[in-house]
């Protein structure tokens, strides 16, 4: 609290919170209150409504959102307003469709989505108006959750920001190319002044003029040795470091495209814990990854609309993508647009690479090759091999990641099973590893030297596993 | 002769600039040179890739079209030689609702006659798991079922089934049901549910296959009764027969 801006922002946000809570709990304790002046015979009833709202409602219905159905705070209200008969919103609990035929409000509320709601005819009026009263007394989290909304924000801003510095680093380099140019334009003007004082003064002295050509071979010559060194250490240079820019070609470490949707990863699989799998789903069956069809998506976003205008402006895309139209339950209206990914992780058509293979079979963790994607904060890129080394339990590689090189030192490493293989069964591997140990016993302990049988040793380092 | 050395040199020297002035500004969505760009893209349809540039020959209508594709209508999927496994696979005799093309995109299927609301999940209450447990396979089934359920339910439903997942702890999501509370539901309406989606929760019939879905479905009555599908040690009799789908025998060939 005794640094300058620190505690100030610190001190507003604690006030922020306080005053939040302070008024949550007031507000809470004022609504619990009402109710049990209410309903003074049952003090227990905001528990019972709490209980039987969460067994019964909360699948399908929230206290302040649309989901399935549609939001039941202060419903009852909503009934008496729009004119529905008195009592026909707990027939509707009980029966909806009896409630539907004899009240012409409950028919128009029964249009409200194209799913129908379950009958609950175990629901007595006193345990509806429970559920009822203790939606009535829930904050509503649009209005309370002001802080974890600033925490998205400033989410935001920092994405914002690292995208200025990007841009900024691009121009940075134009501005050196300019300074260059300027101070080459200076040099050749205070030489050109140089030179045409000397003109002046050869002139004068009645010499002959030099062009600048013969200046500079007469001052090469009187300097050759040094001239010599230079010009061979220039040009071994050159010559040195165009080959290892051709080094370069076909490396793509950091390569992180444009995406149509700035997806974040560390919040999907960060904070809510999404698997891999779930999202890339073909992982596990098919030799691509797989990125997930906007159906995927919707499994979540129909519900997950964004908690601040950023993130709202995303999720529509996805809305616009799937056909969602948000109006009243939300429905989809069958009018898709299909959304186009950059591709990231691209290799050449004459490898092979297998994502089931080595996902199923070989057990190979996803932050082997992708890095910890739960902290990614941005769409994928490809992680450098220094990145994804210092991920705990990931094999250290040394050549750059989707390299051959780096693929094979892999297979080089990576044991298909710990220790001796007798009496084991791996099942994909079972025949391969009869073979071994029923027809070379010697290859098989030599294998075994480094108490590891690696996919190199069967056959992972053969041309043809990758290249056909 | 010295001057046509000259403008050769200016030349080349103007071409060599403009080479590095041309590689330096980088294209973000292009991931750099490639030494044989003629074995990059083969002609031959794969997922997720352009085939704008094949062999050098740009083809305009081709650029960044969509390379993964629904499989056609009615085929079915090669799953081996195994009857059990094939007939396990063949596609799902239930229809979902007209209505579920609305709430659940679910468009483009045989949808059901019957206009009585939930009739086919109904319906669903009396389809048993085909996929038998027995002494023998049981652990296998609960053990591929653990991995499916940690990949695809539990972000959501959690990991205990109480419908306390990371997702709702975080209060993204809402309104996710205890499968203790859901014991009454028959196995074929859990399938149906996980198939075509309820409520809040999205179809999954494009991400998991059927057999999958009868997994998770033994695997998910393990939360409502956690001695489902255990068997006394000699193996002779099932501890808790809650389901016709706990065989303690052999399970009876079609």
């Amino acid at each position: 609290m005794s640094n300058g801006v620190f505690s100030h922002t610190t001190k507003n946000l604690f006030m922020k919170i306080f005053i939040n809570q302070v008024f949550k709990s007031v507000n809470k304790w004022a609504l619990a209150t009402l109710s049990m002046l209410l309903f003074a015979g049952s003090f227990n009833a905001n528990a019972q409504g709490e209980g039987l709202f969460k067994a019964k409602c909360a699948t399908c219905h929230q206290p302040h959102k649309n989901g399935t159905g549609p939001k039941l705070f202060q419903v009852r209200k909503k009934w008496a307003d729009g004119g529905a008969k008195e009592g026909s919103i707990y027939q509707w609990v009980n029966n909806w469709q009896a409630a539907a035929a004899s009240d012409p409000y409950a028919q128009t509320v029964s249009t409200w989505a194209a799913s129908a709601m379950q009958a609950f005819p175990e629901l007595k009026k006193e345990e509806i108006d429970a559920i009822f009263d203790y939606v009535d007394s829930t904050p509503d989290p649009a209005a309370g959750g002001a802080a974890g909304g600033a925490a998205d924000g400033s989410g935001g801003a920092m994405g914002e920001s690292n995208m200025s510095e990007e841009t900024e680093e691009g121009s940075f380099s134009w501005v050196w190319i300019l300074l260059g140019v300027i101070f080459a334009v200076i040099i050749g003007a205070v030489s050109g002044v140089r030179r045409q004082l000397k003109a002046a003064l050869n002139e004068a002295n009645d010499a002959d003029e030099q062009s600048y050509m013969q200046e500079f071979k007469a001052w090469a010559w009187k300097n050759k040795i040094y001239v010599g060194i230079t010009s061979l250490v220039l040009v071994f240079s050159l010559i040195v470091s165009l080959v290892l820019s051709l080094g370069d070609i076909g490396v793509v470490e950091d390569y992180q495209p444009s995406q149509p949707i700035e997806f974040p990863h560390d919040i999907h699989a960060g904070v809510n814990g999404i698997d891999c799998k779930y999202c890339h789903n073909s992982v596990t069956k098919s030799k691509s990854a797989s990125l997930p069809t906007v159906n995927v998506c919707m499994n979540c976003h129909k519900q997950v609309n964004g908690r601040t205008p950023e993130q709202q402006e995303k999720i529509k895309a996805i809305y616009e993508a799937a056909g969602w139209s948000t109006e009243g339950a939300g429905s989809y209206t069958g009018h898709t647009k299909p959304i186009k990914w950059n591709k990231v992780h691209v290799l050449p058509d004459h490898v092979y690479f297998n994502h089931s293979q080595h996902v199923v079979v070989g057990g190979v963790d996803c932050k082997q090759c992708h890095g910890d994607m739960t902290k990614q904060k941005e769409t994928a890129r490809v992680v450098p091999v220094g990145e994804l080394n210092k991920i705990e339990g990931n094999i250290p590689l040394t050549r750059p990641t989707l390299t051959m090189g780096w693929c094979i030192e892999c297979h080089g490493e990576k044991a298909i099973q710990e220790g001796p293989l007798d009496g084991k069964k791996d099942g994909y591997y079972d025949e391969i590893h009869r073979r071994l140990l029923n027809n070379d016993k010697s290859l098989y302990n030599k294998y075994l030297d480094d108490g590891k049988v690696t996919v190199k040793e069967l056959g992972g380092w053969e041309c043809a596993k990758c290249h056909y | 002769m010295n001057k046509i050395f000259k403008i050769i040199t200016n030349l080349s020297a103007v071409a060599v600039t403009g080479i590095i002035m041309v590689s330096c500004s980088a294209d973000k969505d292009s991931a750099g040179l490639e030494y044989m760009p003629d074995m990059y893209r083969s002609p031959a349809i794969e997922p997720y890739v352009d085939y704008g540039e094949v062999r050098g020959k740009i083809n305009e209508t081709l650029k960044n079209t969509a390379s993964a594709l629904t499989p056609p209508k009615h085929t079915v999927p090669y799953y081996g030689t195994n009857e059990e496994d094939v007939l396990l696979m063949l596609p799902y005799n239930r229809k979902p609702s007209a209505a579920f093309a609305s709430t659940h995109g679910l468009f483009g299927y045989d949808y059901t006659t019957n206009t009585e609301a939930d009739y086919e999940y109904n319906q669903a209450a009396n389809d048993k798991n085909p996929l038998i447990l027995n002494v023998k396979n049981s652990e296998a089934i609960f053990k591929k079922g653990k991995e499916l359920f940690a990949a695809n339910c539990m972000h959501c439903h959690g990991e205990k089934g109480d419908g306390n997942g990371p997702m709702v702890t975080s209060g993204a999501y809402a309104g996710v049901p205890n499968y203790a509370d859901k014991a009454a539901l028959g196995d074929g309406q859990l399938f149906y549910s996980i198939y075509y989606g309820k409520g809040a929760m999205g179809a999954h019939a494009s991400m998991l296959n059927k057999k999958e879905i009868w997994t998770l479905v033994h695997y998910i009555r393990k939360f409502q009764n956690a001695s489902y599908g255990t068997f006394s040690p000699d193996g002779t009799s099932a501890v808790a027969a809650v389901s016709d789908s706990v065989k303690v025998d052999k399970p009876a060939k079609k």
